[in-house]
């Protein structure tokens, strides 16, 4: 009898062990918020990758004795998915304008308490009050930026006027391109003409036809860090965001950043409080820290985007606000478009893209 | 024919078979007899191929075939384990080898059904090993070797792994098949039961050497070492130092202060003052309560009387404390072999073997 | 008695429930409910904004009859096809090394496989990324001494992913077909040697027959992994090719249309369950051993 209950025992413990391990698992990623000099709690931020540098992020702790939990994506589609699937994960996210949109409608974002975002007065006007969220309720700018088109100038000769360019079949096997899809069919619209935001189905047809006469010019698609293959040498012709076009300039002096005549896809993102968010007033004081004049004229440094906070212009290095890859100049931010929300035709952007995908 | 001549093989600085030099006959059974490690098995599988000699040659009809492939000698192996093909039925079994000789179709059905009739097992073609029982496995093994009419036939121990009846059984149906197909066969066994029904001749060996080679009847009853006379059958051993040699009749005085005689015309080189051993079959011992004469004879106690079925097997105990085994038809139980009983042991003086070693 | 009988039974079940309840709560609620909740979401609708509306609908399972969905699944299979053909090839040999070679080295020989398995299969993909690249170790190589003129194209194309699919799961064709090989009654080989049968005779006719059971056993632990590993073709591949892994991937991430992933991904699951049928009725067929 006694060995009996002994078995029943240790498979009790063993049972109950097992479900714990599960469900701790379950519970988000926040932890303990007691160990050591994190007296303050937590703030789990969702961003994209190599926007914030690990000295900020390591200086916002000390400072303020609140834990970082920091996870990365590559993408917006692939941000919304995972805060539409898990609510309460992240406290705060990056949304790209557009994106600011679509989560808006989905209710998937929580009001941001500018009471705590006393900083807010160093970002420029003209990046705020913008269309996607009038008078800012949701959003607060974090960066802007184009997308552009690199050109590693020892292999190729000439320059890029149009991005009918890119289509040129001595490019093949030598573009590295974004791996996002508002970005890619946006350019092959442009290239016939259209809107980058054009909902009709015959155009979005012909796009995609474009698209696929492209993709033997395409040797990898990389959201991530195509700089590193513009540097070296695995792709010789990017289509990238205008800081990694600044940084692949300054490592490889071939390399040479060209806007094309259509315009360019102009992008702003913003700080989001997700809905449902656990630590909000933490996530309000990130925000507030990071516009800091100081703070994010230190960010600019490492990561190139254009900054929206004027303040901090007084602390970025001259030669980068001169530099037009990196600081679009007025002539090209008025010839750019902005992505809005396609609402239901974003199924058949998401078609496109999968058959854009899998051709040949 | 097949000559081993001084034949060695050492793995790593254990010599296994030691200067083994052998002529074998063509159409002869001969077995190699030994317990496990003499090196037997060893020795087989160096006329097979699938060993390599350290030293000295393999002929096969005058030709030296020591560092040749197996699939290079016209040589076939039955093995213990049969090692029958288990992804083959038994008719491509049996075909394996005529297939790789690339004969027609035609051909190699004539000879398999052939042989098939000739293991009695006609019907089997199509079965597959993991259907045959153990006995059936054997003959398919036989089957699948002889049907390339190889000149000598190589056995490893074929019948250990069947029981007692079907093992007496097969010996003799072996034996039938040997003397009918007129192959060499080269048999390999530790069973001398087995050895002295089967063979023409028989290899006696110990640790890696050939005691001795002969017939059945000589290796029985004219044992040439001890370690032969230890090993086959049954045998009482004397040890005894030579008195007097005259003729062909030699005296041998015991420790035990006792006389046993010889009478064997072979023995010219020994001389008076020799250690000798005697060896006397326990068959061709005699019990009686009186004394005998013109035999030799010693005295002894019955220590145990053991009932082996044909047999009666006493064990008496003589006066220097030294046990003999004698082995009488169970025909007259005689009253006087009870334990304790005083005995005479007698035998015939041509029936004590010498041996020098 | 036949109470004791029937409580006796009584016993024997509860106490094997009982030890094996930690697994069955584990596989349970790890698996056998993601699965059922797959396999529902198959049925739903997606909604404007990528949420997943409970609207019952085939048409999810209907779209995969598209052609562009059909071309990639006979890619994905005839890729995993190649791999799982390529690992063979090449694990083959080397297990039959393995299995013949002293008892003291066969221990290093092991090493050699298992020890980078000891790292995360993602590092060592960035590792041939490193190898493979335009400025990287074979391209250096070969230009510093003069093979080539300009930079071998190696990495982004079909053959790199095919070899990272290979290196990734070569050690799973090599360790069945080494028990397979080294159980392989050496005695067979012999008796094919001495009825005649040359080295390479006696292997195709005798020892790859017999192997049979680990041959099969090594595809299929390539074969199906082969088609769920999807960052292989996204770092190797520049996420160039799109295969069922990158579909699904691509559903759940970029699409955002869960009911369709999941259907694509139940379709998967379902040809994966197809191939280990075939297996094991092809294993018991030839009454060889199941690994």
């Amino acid at each position: 009898m006694k060995i009996k209950n002994l078995k029943f025992l240790v498979l009790l413990t063993l049972t109950t062990i097992i479900a714990g391990t599960m469900l701790t698992g379950c519970g988000g990623g926040s932890t303990s918020a007691s160990s050591g000099s994190y007296s303050n709690g937590t703030v789990n931020i969702f961003n994209w990758s190599e926007y914030i540098p690990d000295t900020t992020i390591k200086a916002f702790e000390t400072k303020y004795h609140i834990k970082v939990n920091y996870t990365t994506y590559a993408s917006n589609e692939e941000m919304l998915a995972k805060v539409q699937a898990s609510k309460g994960q992240y406290d705060l996210a990056v949304a790209s304008d557009y994106m600011v949109d679509s989560m808006k409608k989905q209710n998937l974002l929580e009001t941001v308490d500018m009471a705590n975002v006393s900083n807010f007065k160093n970002i420029g006007s003209k990046f705020k009050n913008l269309a996607f969220d009038l008078g800012n309720k949701y959003s607060v700018p974090y960066t802007w930026g184009d997308a552009v088109i690199v050109v590693n100038t020892k292999k190729f000769k000439g320059d890029i006027t149009s991005y009918s360019d890119l289509w040129n079949s001595k490019f093949k096997n030598s573009m590295v391109v974004l791996d996002d899809e508002r970005a890619l069919i946006g350019i092959a619209l442009k290239k016939l003409g259209y809107s980058m935001n054009e909902t009709d189905p015959t155009k979005l047809a012909q796009a995609q036809a474009e698209l696929i006469k492209l993709k033997p010019n395409i040797t990898a698609f990389d959201s991530d860090s195509p700089k590193t293959k513009l540097i070296n040498g695995d792709a010789s012709v990017g289509y990238v965001w205008s800081a990694e076009a600044y940084l692949a300039e300054k490592q490889n002096k071939d390399l040479k950043t060209f806007v094309p005549k259509e315009g360019v896809y102009l992008w702003q993102d913003n700080f989001v409080i997700p809905n449902g968010a656990k630590n909000k007033k933490n996530a309000e004081l990130f925000i507030n820290y990071i516009l800091d004049a100081n703070v994010d004229a230190a960010i600019a440094k490492s990561f190139p985007y254009s900054s929206p906070n004027e303040a901090a212009y007084n602390y970025i290095d001259k030669s980068i606000l001169n530099n037009t890859t990196a600081y679009p100049t007025n002539g090209v931010i008025k010839n750019g478009e902005h992505l809005k929300d396609v609402g239901n035709a974003l199924k058949i952007f998401d078609q496109v893209w999968t058959e854009f995908k899998q051709s040949n | 024919m097949i000559q081993l001549v001084a034949i060695n093989k050492s793995f790593k600085e254990h010599k296994v078979v030691n200067d083994i030099s052998i002529v074998i006959n063509k159409g002869e059974f001969l077995t190699l007899l030994g317990p496990s490690g003499c090196g037997k098995t060893t020795t087989l599988r160096m006329i097979a191929g699938f060993e390599e000699p350290t030293s000295g040659e393999i002929l096969l009809d005058g030709i030296d075939v020591s560092t040749k492939n197996p699939y290079e000698r016209n040589v076939n192996t039955v093995f213990q384990s049969y090692a029958l093909f288990p992804n083959m039925d038994v008719y491509n079994n049996i075909a394996f080898g005529l297939k790789i000789k690339k004969l027609s179709k035609e051909v190699i059905k004539e000879k398999v059904t052939k042989v098939l009739v000739l293991v009695q097992l006609e019907d089997f073609g199509d079965r597959y090993p993991s259907q045959l029982s153990g006995g059936q496995k054997q003959r398919i093994a036989i089957a699948r070797a002889i049907v390339n009419s190889p000149k000598v036939l190589l056995l490893d121990e074929p019948l250990g792994a069947l029981d007692l009846k079907l093992r007496k059984q097969m010996q003799f149906e072996l034996k039938h098949l040997q003397k009918k197909l007129g192959i060499t066969f080269i048999y390999v066994t530790h069973d001398q039961e087995e050895a002295l029904t089967m063979s023409d001749r028989i290899a006696v060996m110990n640790e890696g050497k050939i005691e001795q080679v002969g017939t059945p009847d000589e290796i029985y009853n004219k044992p040439k070492t001890k370690f032969v006379a230890d090993f086959i059958g049954e045998t009482n051993l004397f040890e005894g130092v030579i008195e007097t040699h005259s003729d062909n009749k030699l005296s041998v005085l015991l420790d035990s202060d006792e006389k046993i005689d010889v009478i064997d015309g072979t023995l010219d080189k020994l001389k008076q003052g020799d250690s000798i051993y005697i060896t006397i079959r326990p068959e061709r011992m005699k019990l009686s309560h009186s004394k005998v004469e013109s035999k030799n004879m010693l005295k002894g106690i019955v220590k145990e009387r053991i009932f082996v079925g044909s047999i009666n097997k006493t064990v008496i105990k003589l006066s220097n404390e030294k046990e003999v085994i004698i082995n009488e038809p169970a025909i007259d139980t005689l009253k006087f072999q009870g334990e304790g009983d005083e005995v005479y042991v007698s035998w015939e003086y041509e029936d004590s073997v010498v041996i020098n070693q | 008695m036949k109470k004791t009988k029937k409580s006796k039974n009584k016993k024997q079940t509860a106490s094997i429930v009982t030890t094996i309840s930690p697994v069955l709560l584990w596989m349970i609620i790890l698996v056998a409910i993601p699965l059922v909740i797959v396999f529902i979401m198959g049925f739903l609708t997606r909604g404007i904004y990528g949420q997943v509306e409970y609207i019952f609908t085939f048409q999810n399972y209907a779209d995969l009859l598209k052609p562009m969905y059909v071309q990639i699944f006979v890619y994905s299979l005839w890729i995993s096809f190649i791999t799982t053909l390529i690992c063979l090839v090449l694990a083959y040999p080397f297990a039959y090394f393995i299995a013949n070679v002293k008892a003291k080295y066969k221990v290093l020989l092991f090493m050699l496989i298992i020890i980078p398995f000891w790292t995360n299969s993602l590092v060592r993909t960035y590792a041939w990324m490193i190898i493979l690249g335009t400025n990287g170790i074979i391209n250096s190589y070969l230009l510093q001494f003069g093979v080539i003129k300009e930079p071998l194209k190696l990495l982004y194309t079909n053959g790199a992913v095919i070899l990272g699919l290979v290196y990734t799961l070569f050690p799973f064709m090599v360790l069945p077909l080494y028990a397979s090989i080294e159980g392989l009654d050496k005695s067979y080989v012999e008796a094919a040697s001495d009825l005649g049968a040359s080295p390479l005779q006696a292997f195709l006719r005798v020892t790859l027959p017999l192997t049979m059971s680990g041959v099969a056993a090594g595809s299929v632990l390539v074969f199906i992994p082969s088609l769920g590993l999807f960052f292989i073709p996204d770092l190797l591949g520049g996420s160039k090719t799109m295969l069922i892994s990158n579909l699904i991937q691509n559903q759940f991430l970029t699409a955002r249309n869960w009911p369709f992933g999941s259907a694509v991904s139940i379709l998967l699951i379902i040809i994966t369950i197809i191939f280990i049928i075939l297996y094991f009725n092809k294993s018991k067929n030839k009454g060889l051993e199941v690994m």
